[in-house]
């Protein structure tokens, strides 16, 4: 059987492949492993990711419950979106003392089986992201799960800020670029004119 | 309760320092939707007539609508309503950011305050949560660092906090209330209402939900929604350079507003231009709450005598109030302007127009150096401009009497100066010129805040969108209806939009992508109402038509109630006796009684006194109205 690799496509009506290309006989499209990646650059702050996350998992729109969170810095004009991943390592799963919080080997994907959990939240606080939360209503931990492969934050941004697809280090280090050589400038002018930013 | 709203008003009494909550009236929503609606209901019913707008009596109405906090594009908006200290009549101000949403998330639809405090506070709402703190540490600081104060205090970034600077507090006449440090409730001075009240801030946490009715088809229409914004060309464009664009297109066909709106043209257009600002100063985009557009620039200034100026901002209007219209051209300045506006906090456009009026009333040697403290005004200096924004903000020497706006300015100044004062109603006009673009000479004339260019400014017939004015008013009224330059059918034209304008305001979401560019029309919230309200009243064009014209007709009778009648309903001699000088629109004048006919005929209010007949308040149910007086 002839077999096609391929990243996810984003976008609010992306296609799946794997429907599309189903007439064709003996071929089968398998996506890669896949994680959300993130460019501060293009982060406008608008925060429908939230929207769209809370009202696919919570049946409503709650920003408090949603699976990954824009900080928004007024006083500099920057946003910056917090998804779950890509970790090097994964504290939470490091943390969690039940083994509820594992790791996908092949998509380094954490995921969380409810069923194990105590609901100690030291994944809340090991998350390095902030985006692992204790819903305090229903006591029980939220966590993004990609939306099992789907994810509807990446299909709704508008500006292309966050998408999914297979994690390449030089992501990882372009998202601190924007805010590096940012923060340089404005030490630089400072110093000289002094800017009011906090 | 029906679905998208939260059901609950929140009161705030200052005096006896209580916050009560209530359920929301299930009668009002079907007559009124939300947002600016409820707003009149409340304040018709509540508020008697002839209060002082900066006395305790006064209340300031923070709203929101069905589908604030929303999926659907642009939905994060909020409404500020009071009667309002600049005008003395209707005040509303609508503002972009986060509180809105956030509101609805701490779990309601509206929030009023009521009464006087004592001493400087702060109102600090988190759900259920109500307090009203001390702000004495507070008063006195500008509104970024208000925010940030606030935010450090609850120790949460995402605290939104609604904050009044220096401005404010003076009660500056046109004081705004700023939002996420840069977005502004400017116009009408809802900033002064709060500072009269000693409130230096509100500051709003929610951590619940909206919920509507279908989110199924809720969400499949409102991602439809943002394709077609995505998409849309002329919205794309503002996702790269905001309303900047609009400098370019208005120069080209003579409504830049330039040197206190004597002319349509200024030579110094380029260098306010979109072209040139975006790849010297741009250095990020953002957006409001849920929009996917992201029209908000963040600009950095690297040289010159305002290097290191970081600020978002400012819109068109900014360009146009301390830009052309005070003979600056140059970018850096009206940046500056802005930052001091947006930290002092006071509205840009009535700043700029209050400015530029004192410059021409000194050019034209009806005031000397004597009334401005021994400042020597004149066109196109920059550092003046800072030096007098800085002296509105503090009400220091001359800008003590600036402050007040260019109305009282101009009674208290004397000699001839109203002629200078270019206002309606008391609001300064904003960056637009009846005499190139007939439809907002009307819409300025009977705006119900005075001079406005967000309630009925019709962009079609301004921007020549042949196709949309065919699909919205008829074949028929071609090619009239779209030539700026006569007043045949302009009534018509701004009675529809300052309708779909009212929905737009009751929903609430942003005047762009309604009203330009023109993507969602009323068909759009005859949609999305039913499916986000469960109420298929909503589900009609005509329905929402008669809600709109409710509303209009209700802020009517408001204004009314302060003594205002046809004869308010004018514009400066400026556009209705100089014709344009020069630019292609020039020899051009306006001539507003025609429209005006036109305008009250289809509004069903008397011809000669400018009121609502008895036969319109029958048909609009607005027959209550006669009983508070």
């Amino acid at each position: 059987m002839n077999q096609t690799l391929i990243n996810r496509a984003g976008g609010l009506h992306a296609k799946d492949f794997r429907v599309v290309m189903s007439d064709i006989v003996d071929h089968e499209v398998v996506y890669l492993p896949s994680q959300l990646i993130v460019d501060f650059n293009k982060c406008t702050g608008c925060r429908i990711c939230e929207l769209a996350c809370s009202a696919r998992h919570e049946g409503k729109f709650q920003p408090s419950l949603a699976r990954l969170k824009i900080v928004r810095y007024d006083d500099l004009g920057m946003d910056i979106p917090n998804v779950c991943g890509p970790c090097e390592t994964a504290p939470c799963v490091d943390i969690c003392p039940v083994f509820a919080m594992r790791r996908d080997p092949i998509t380094k994907m954490t995921y969380l089986e409810e069923d194990k959990c105590i609901l100690c939240k030291s994944c809340v606080g090991a998350c390095v992201n902030g985006v692992i939360l204790l819903d305090t209503e229903k006591m029980r931990i939220i966590k993004c799960d990609h939306c099992g492969g789907d994810p509807e934050c990446a299909k709704v941004c508008p500006t292309g800020a966050i998408t999914y697809g297979p994690d390449s280090s030089s992501a990882t280090i372009d998202r601190h670029g924007k805010i590096v050589s940012y923060l340089k400038e404005i030490e630089r002018t400072d110093k000289v004119h002094g800017t009011g930013a906090e | 309760m029906t679905g998208g709203y939260t059901g609950k008003i929140l009161r705030v009494n200052l005096t006896n320092e209580k916050f009560k909550v209530e359920s929301l009236p299930k009668e009002w929503i079907k007559p009124y939707i939300g947002g600016d609606g409820f707003g009149a209901k409340l304040l018709f019913e509540e508020l008697a007539a002839g209060i002082d707008p900066l006395g305790e009596q006064n209340k300031l109405i923070i709203g929101t609508g069905p589908i604030t906090g929303t999926m659907w594009p642009m939905s994060g908006r909020t409404v500020l309503i009071s009667k309002a200290p600049l005008t003395g009549i209707w005040g509303e101000s609508h503002v972009g950011g986060f509180l809105g949403a956030e509101l609805k998330y701490a779990g309601y639809d509206l929030l009023v305050i009521e009464g006087k405090s004592e001493k400087p506070v702060y109102i600090d709402i988190q759900d259920s949560d109500l307090h009203l703190r001390d702000a004495k540490n507070k008063w006195g600081l500008s509104t970024d660092k208000v925010t940030i104060a606030i935010k450090k205090d609850k120790q949460d970034p995402d605290v939104q906090v609604a904050a009044i600077g220096p401005a404010g507090e003076k009660q500056v006449r046109y004081a705004s209330v700023m939002f996420n440090h840069a977005r502004a409730a400017g116009r009408t001075g809802m900033g002064a209402v709060l500072g009269s009240k000693n409130v230096k801030a509100v500051a709003v946490r929610g951590h619940g939900a909206v919920e509507v009715h279908d989110l199924d088809g809720f969400m499949e229409f409102a991602k439809d929604a943002h394709m077609r914004v995505r998409t849309n060309p002329i919205a794309r464009g503002m996702s790269r350079v905001g309303t900047w664009g609009l400098v370019a297109v208005k120069q080209e066909i003579g409504e830049f507003p330039t040197y206190n709106h004597e002319t349509g043209v200024f030579d110094g257009w380029e260098k306010l231009s979109a072209d040139y600002i975006r790849p010297k100063y741009t250095i990020g985009d953002r957006a409001c709450f849920g929009c996917s557009l992201g029209c908000k620039k963040v600009n950095y200034v690297k040289e010159g005598p305002f290097a290191g100026t970081l600020e978002e901002g400012p819109e068109y209007e900014g360009l146009m109030a301390f830009g052309s219209l005070i003979g600056i051209d140059d970018y850096a300045t009206t940046l500056k302007g802005n930052q001091i506006c947006n930290r002092y906090g006071m509205d840009i456009i009535s700043a700029g127009a209050t400015i530029a009026f004192a410059i021409e009333a000194f050019v034209k040697g009806a005031i000397t150096e004597k009334d401005t403290g021994g400042l020597k005004l004149e066109w196109g200096n920059r550092e003046i401009v800072i030096k007098l924004l800085e002296m509105i903000g503090k009400r220091e020497g001359f800008g003590e009497v600036l402050a007040e706006g260019s109305k009282r300015a101009a009674e208290k100044l004397g000699r001839g100066t109203e002629k200078f004062a270019i206002h309606v109603k008391g609001m300064e006009v904003s960056g637009q010129d009846g005499r190139t673009h007939r439809s907002i000479a009307l819409g300025h004339a009977t705006g119900a805040r005075g001079a406005d260019h967000l309630r009925s400014l019709v962009v079609v017939d301004q921007l020549g969108y042949e196709d949309v004015a065919a699909k919205r008013w008829g074949v028929d009224k071609l090619p009239e209806i779209i030539d700026p330059y006569t007043e045949k059918y302009k009534a018509n034209a701004v009675f529809e939009s300052e309708n779909a304008y009212c929905i737009r305001d009751t929903l609430i979401v942003c005047w762009y992508t309604v009203s330009w560019p023109p993507i969602f029309w009323m068909e759009d919230f005859a949609k999305i109402l039913p499916l986000a309200t469960g109420e298929n009243h909503f589900g009609n064009v005509e329905n929402l038509t008669q809600i709109a014209e409710r509303q209009v007709t209700l802020k009517r009778l408001f204004n009314a109630r302060e003594g205002i009648t046809k004869k308010d309903d004018t514009l400066p001699d400026r556009f209705l006796k100089d014709p344009m000088p020069d630019g292609p629109g020039k020899g051009q004048i306006v001539d507003l009684e025609p429209m005006l006919r036109d305008y009250y005929t289809l509004r069903g209010w008397d011809l000669e006194t400018g009121l609502p007949t008895e036969k319109t308040l029958k048909r609009l149910s607005l027959e209550w109205t006669k009983h508070h007086s």
